[in-house]
């Protein structure tokens, strides 16, 4: 059987023109995918059952006395944490957060490693923005800072910029204008127009530097500015002023690099400049297929996209205060409950170590780093394969996600619903 | 008055408290006043020793002391807006967030965001001050508006942001980006800085250390000597990446 029009779960970028082919409820043949959806999509490294650390090793249990006992875990925590939602759909992210609000925990999501330096400068001075298919049929500059789409978003060129052939800008590969700013020469450079390489750290001094340039204060700007001549500078400043329409997408290199928010905030405000001149936007290029979507479901329940805190009833956010990774680097948390995600693996060492000393609970479909320092394990459908559910692109544009197979795995949020009836004496949320 | 607070050994010592309620003010009232401890709601006397020396009639005869491990203990002093607090040890996040008026002396470290939002009132911290010293809240247009912060150590990154009034005092070293966002008031660093004033609108900044990786928006005016400091300086004006029109100086 052949499956239409599938999304890819697995980036930002939520390709909506998969094809799937299916035999005896198993996917045999991804097409139009990128190698990471077709491993995505053919790759699959459930257990059979929820497992439970013993002394002696892993021992299989039932899904009730798995779900009993998360729930004890969480009911006797003075301080639990709920991490990870960016790789399942909305609906269970929901169910997250009534919980994290009925047992006064923290809940985050993996902005805290990846984009919530883009969301703090988002609140200190907005985002122009706009949605993928302007970028498409509009921009003639496109400038990709500190991130590398061909390996981490590899269609993100082909469906949007370099290579997409958009409404006004009908010869792409010769209209369109690419430029890279980078610490190292990476892939994506190698097919830039332009390619800025910047000296480690030194983004933020650059974004000033070319803000004042395109204010008319050149001549305060020195001759190299962190390994970047003046010259250069001002080319690509009068490339971006004489744009019709330019886009900016930036990644991890610009979030986590020295400065963090203030790089973001200061890439912002030179869009902002630009935008005096021509017409210029800025987007993060977001990591996991739902991360956007943890931000947009907490931002509605809560009034916060990540890091929220709700020791005392009502809901704090102070990202460095209550972002996961402070939490476990300080040892507060006594219990966590980890979703759709692998901090094991991303987290700082001392934050994952803390993970082991406390019980921590794995809801995720897939065994992962987490796994190892986890006391329990739930597995459970993975969304946009054996589930359907609610996922937020890149861009903010909300696409359902389709159940394409059934594995007989109960999906994420239903698990999470039976936890959150016995935290509250049976009354669904 | 004298009101003594000394920390319990605590089962779970790492588990933060939030205790905005020890200011001076409501200790005459007595002490029967609710923290929390985590998500659990606990009374002042279930995690202090407490010792009440003397009486007072009124919020500014009324001191206190807090000993033992207290470095955990978050807003300490929130709103306070007179009298004085002594910590003798180390101090956890927010003291003195919105303070107006009186005194807090921290004896050891204070941990980030010492007086967030402050107004008023003075807060001296004797050891070091950990990240966003004298700052402003996620996304808030103004830190600091009044008051006075002196730190006799140093400082982690971002002190002083969003800066737009009172006086902030470094008597060590400043990390990456102090006076980031600056927009008034007074900013004096006796030791080394990275990147200061990044993005600064208004108000002035005296570095007496080596400045690391300056800015290259920043218009060098002048020199000026600084008779208060007994040191020659250049002047900068900026940042010149927005309209800036802070001013920036260090030693030449
Ligand atoms: S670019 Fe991202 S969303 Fe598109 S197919 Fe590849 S991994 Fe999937």
């Amino acid at each position: 059987m052949i499956i239409h029009d599938v999304i890819c779960p697995f980036c930002g970028c939520l390709c909506d023109d998969l094809e799937l082919e299916c035999e005896g409820g198993k996917i045999i043949k991804v097409q139009n995918g990128c190698a990471l959806a077709e491993s995505t999509f053919m790759t699959d490294t459930r257990l059979p059952a929820p497992i439970r650390r013993t002394e002696s090793g892993w021992e299989e249990i039932s899904y009730n006395e798995a779900i009993k006992e998360t729930a004890e875990i969480l009911q006797g925590a003075d301080r639990p944490l709920l991490y990870g939602w960016s790789s399942t759909h909305g609906e269970a992210q929901s169910v997250g957060v009534h919980i994290a609000e009925l047992i006064g925990a923290v809940i985050d999501n993996t902005s805290t490693v990846c984009h919530g330096p883009s969301i703090l400068a988002i609140q200190e001075v907005g985002h122009p923005g706009c949605t993928l298919g302007q970028v498409k049929n509009r921009a003639d500059v496109i400038i990709y800072w500190g991130c590398n789409p061909i390996e981490a978003h590899p269609r993100h060129m082909s469906r949007y910029t370099t290579y997409a052939t958009g409404f006004f800008v009908p010869d792409a590969q010769r209209e369109r204008t690419v430029i890279v700013v980078d610490t190292r020469r990476t892939d994506t450079a190698g097919i830039a127009d332009e390619f800025v390489q910047i000296e480690h750290g030194g983004d933020y001094a650059v974004l000033s530097a070319l803000r004042a340039i395109v204010r008319g204060k050149a001549s305060v700007i020195p001759a190299k500015v962190a390994g970047v001549s003046k010259e250069q500078l001002i080319r690509i400043a009068e490339i971006c002023k004489t744009a019709k329409f330019g886009a900016i997408f930036f990644g991890l290199g610009l979030t986590m690099s020295r400065g963090k928010y203030k790089n973001i905030r200061n890439a912002i405000e030179l869009t902002d400049e630009l935008n005096r001149h021509t017409k210029f936007v800025i987007s993060p290029l977001r990591g996991h297929g739902n991360v956007y979507g943890s931000n947009e479901v907490f931002t509605w329940m809560t009034g916060y996209p990540f890091a929220v805190d709700f020791a005392r009833g009502i809901a704090f956010y102070n990202p460095g205060e209550t972002t996961a990774v402070d939490i476990l680097r300080r040892g507060e948390c006594d219990a966590a409950l980890i979703v759709a995600s692998d901090p094991g693996a991303n987290f700082p060492r001392a934050a994952a170590a803390h993970l082991a000393k406390i019980p921590t609970v794995v809801i995720d479909p897939h065994v992962n780093a987490t796994t190892a320092l986890a006391r329990i394990h739930i597995p459970c459908t993975a969304a946009g394969i054996d589930a359907a559910g609610t996922a937020y692109r890149m861009d903010g544009v909300p696409i359902r996600l389709k159940k394409v197979i059934d594995r007989g795995y109960p999906d994420d949020a239903e698990i999470l619903k039976k936890i959150y009836d016995r935290l509250n004496g049976g009354k669904g949320p | 008055m004298r009101v003594i607070l000394e920390s319990k050994v605590r089962a779970k010592p790492n588990l933060p408290i939030e205790a905005e309620a020890i200011i001076p003010r409501n200790f005459l009232k007595g002490t029967d006043l609710l923290v929390y401890e985590g998500n659990k709601e606990r009374t002042l006397s279930e995690l202090f020793w407490i010792f009440v020396e003397g009486t007072a009639v009124s919020p500014e005869n009324i001191e206190v002391i807090l000993k033992g491990d207290t470095s955990r203990i978050k807003r300490v002093g929130e709103y306070m807006d007179t009298g004085s607090i002594v910590i003798e040890g180390d101090i956890g996040m927010h003291c003195g967030n919105f303070m107006s008026g009186g005194t807090i002396e921290i004896r050891g470290n204070a941990d980030s965001w010492l007086g967030r939002e402050m107004r008023g009132g003075t807060i001296l911290c004797r050891g070091n001050a950990s990240h966003y010293c004298a700052t402003g809240y996620r996304g808030e247009k103004k830190g600091m508006q009044g008051g006075k912060v002196e730190v006799f150590g140093s400082t982690g990154d971002f002190c002083a942001e969003y800066l737009a009034g009172g006086t902030v005092h470094i008597h060590g070293s400043a990390g990456d980006f102090p006076g980031v966002e600056m927009r008034g008031g007074e900013l004096i660093i006796e030791g080394d800085a990275t990147r200061p004033c990044g993005n600064m609108k208004s108000g002035s900044c005296v570095i007496l250390g080596t400045v690391h990786d300056m800015l290259p928006t920043f218009e060098k005016t002048r020199q000026r000597v600084l008779p208060e400091w007994k040191i020659t300086a250049d002047v900068y004006k900026g940042d010149v990446a927005n309209r800036g029109k802070g001013t920036l100086c260090v030693r030449s």
